[in-house]
């Protein structure tokens, strides 16, 4: 009988073995790849060894006092992906949370209107506004300002952010508004007393998405900024392959470094991200 | 501590769905009233209009003389206890009943005071530091009741606080809210589905069905004195046996109704008419086993120690109607044997079929 029990699991290790190993080296050899460049000698970077003969860390020194000419800029441009990252999460996370709680909470009129446009946008792929939004931000006179590309990115993400806390809202027991309402609450400091705390999951998991769509953007910094001292990094990475020979231990090593802020922020966050994002996809 | 009027409030929602037919009642100060019927008979409505959760349609909700229909919840000086506790989970016991006293800007002398108080009362003191998760379904209930306290209201709401217990907790909660009633003398209405919570707490019942007031009375009125059939069956446990017949007048002037192929006393001042279409109601705690009177059948015989439940079989002609007789000790009677019934005459309730109103 134990044994049948065994056999069984077994069996279910190893189909999910089957689907797993295939999965982790299909993730993890790209950013193999990335850390071997990054510590490789400039020669022998592409020598398609899996360790290097001579391992360095000197690519790191390289790029920590910025002695390239693509990397001039590297702290500033770092410094402009925090920024930039940190300022789209905040002003995500104001809009969406006023918005998830207006709807959700407050049920002002028009509010299903709002959603259904929300996911309205992402019915257009986003590089396709890409030029409205470089001749709206033209208008505005924000062109080459840091601010442009915070908003944009914020326009991006606000509408998913908006969804996702409208349906944790709707968890929320309804009693604990009425209660706080007879308790004497103003909508305001029902949203700051009760609904803010509640939500503290839903709201890292959230303001976490728009920091690493910001983080990880390209297309819409790159034309937006274009002065080498606004740039984020990642635009400035892309401007490694500007020259027909492009130093790649130093552009993978300079990746990896902008790899690194991410991972750590989904890690501590893990447990959010997990539960907050899938909360309210379900019916319960 | 406060009356409360309601003048003709009624309640639609999307301008067809009507859900309160204009109600009409008063709760003096200090008065512990009972809200009671069946789901969808619109009490829970009527308490949240009370509350100022809900819209006013039409006429008026007054606290001690003043109309509320305007107001804010929280300008009523009410509090509610709901039946899912609705306790702030982020907060601490302490908070959750100090929370409005916040809102208010109160002193923290005054708040810690106040709480304090309260936790004394419902036995809280332990407690005070713990979040919600970590407490009991009654301890949750309490601690609602302690916000509720801490408030210090004209009026106190409850909406069917004891739904989300356990039966055994239900009943010591039942006395405790009971027992707070009497010490804080708060004006107190309280809506349930339970008609034992209704007859054992209240100082008056309203009996609520589709949207009416069926009838408003002392719980011992109600039972007496059923207003009508709707009534008569909701209120008592087991049930009051009802059976459909015709009123005859007997020769000697005596008056019974034949119901099931029997003759049924009733008295003789019923205004009723020989031959009118009535319900007649017997209690089964108004009948006692005799030697001669209706004859029955017993089909199950159920001890429950002090007093014995009999399931009888009236009329063997018609195989439905079961009669519910409870008797006080024990018997010796099977399932099988023919028993005779004698009622207590006084104790008949007789309504009229088509109007389902109490006669006499």
């Amino acid at each position: 009988m134990s044994k049948g029990i065994t056999l069984k699991k077994v069996a279910t290790e190893a189909k999910l073995l089957l689907i797993g190993i295939p999965l982790f080296l299909w993730t993890i050899i790209p950013v193999y790849h990335l850390f071997l460049f990054s510590i490789s000698e400039r020669d022998s970077a592409t020598s398609g060894r899996l360790w290097p003969k001579d391992p360095t860390l000197q690519n790191f020194n390289f790029v920590f006092h910025q002695k390239h000419f693509y990397l001039d800029h590297f702290w500033l441009q770092m410094w402009n992906s925090v920024v930039i990252a940190v300022a789209v999460a905040a002003i995500t996370l104001f809009v969406a949370t006023s918005a998830a709680f207006a709807i959700s909470r407050l049920k002002v009129r028009g509010g299903r209107t709002v959603l259904n446009l929300a996911l309205f946008t992402y019915f257009i792929p986003a590089a396709f506004l890409a030029v409205p939004m470089y001749k709206t931000m033209g208008n505005y006179g924000l062109l080459n300002n840091q601010w442009a590309l915070i908003l944009a990115m914020v326009t991006i993400a606000s509408p998913y952010c908006i969804w996702v806390l409208k349906q944790a809202s709707d968890k929320l027991p309804w009693e604990l508004d009425e209660a706080a309402r007879i308790d004497g609450a103003t909508p305001l400091q029902l949203f700051r007393l009760v609904y803010l705390p509640l939500m503290v999951p839903s709201l890292v998991a959230v303001g976490t998405y728009a920091l690493l769509l910001a983080w990880n953007e390209y297309l819409y910094a790159f034309l937006l900024l274009s002065n080498d001292k606004s740039v984020t990094l990642s635009v400035a990475l892309g401007n490694f392959l500007s020259a027909d020979d492009s130093p790649w231990e130093l552009l993978m090593t300079t990746g990896l470094i902008y790899a690194l802020p991410p991972a750590a922020i989904y890690y501590a966050f893990k447990r959010y991200m997990v539960g907050g994002l899938t909360a309210g996809a379900v019916k319960s | 501590m406060a009356s409360v009027s309601f003048r003709n409030v009624q309640k639609t929602y999307g301008g067809k769905v009507k859900v309160l037919h204009g109600i009409s009642f008063d709760i003096s100060d200090g008065e512990f009233v009972v809200l009671v019927g069946p789901s969808g008979c619109g009490k829970s409505t009527l308490l949240r209009m009370l509350a100022g959760l809900e819209d006013i349609t039409g006429g008026e909700i007054a606290i001690d003389d003043k109309v509320v229909n305007d107001l804010e919840s929280k300008d009523r000086d009410i509090a509610m206890v709901f039946q899912s506790y609705a306790l702030y989970p982020h907060m601490t016991v302490r908070e959750n009943m100090g929370f409005s006293l916040r809102l208010r800007k109160a002193d923290a002398k005054l708040t810690a005071e106040r709480v304090d108080n309260a936790a004394r009362i419902l036995n809280l003191g332990p407690l005070l530091d713990r979040h919600p998760r970590e407490l009991s379904g009654g301890q949750r209930q309490r601690v609602a009741m302690g916000r509720a306290i801490v408030r210090d209201p004209k009026v106190f709401l409850f909406d069917e606080p004891l739904s989300n217990l356990d039966a055994k907790l239900r009943v010591a909660m039942r006395a405790e809210i009971k027992a707070l009633h009497q010490r804080l003398k708060t004006t107190t209405v309280y809506v349930t589905h339970d008609q034992i919570e209704a007859m054992t707490m209240a100082d008056r019942i309203v009996v609520m069905h589709d949207g009416i007031i069926e009838q408003i009375g002392t719980p011992l009125d109600l039972f007496d004195e059923p207003g009508n059939l709707f009534v008569a069956q909701f209120i008592g446990s087991p049930a009051m046996n009802v059976l459909p017949g015709i009123v005859e007048r007997e020769s000697g002037g005596a008056m019974s109704v034949l119901a099931q192929g029997q003759r049924w006393p009733i008295l003789g001042t019923t205004p009723a008419t020989p031959g009118q279409k009535v319900h007649y109601g017997i209690r089964p705690g108004d009948m006692t086993l005799a030697d001669h009177g209706v004859r029955a059948e017993v089909v199950v015989v159920e001890p429950t120690g002090a007093e014995t439940e009999l399931l009888l079989k009236v009329s063997p002609e018609h195989d439905a109607e079961n009669l519910v007789m409870v008797m006080h000790g024990r018997t010796q009677a099977q399932p099988g044997d023919v028993v005779h019934l004698a009622i207590d005459v006084a104790k008949t309730h007789v309504f009229d079929s088509h109007s389902g109103q109490r006669l006499g």
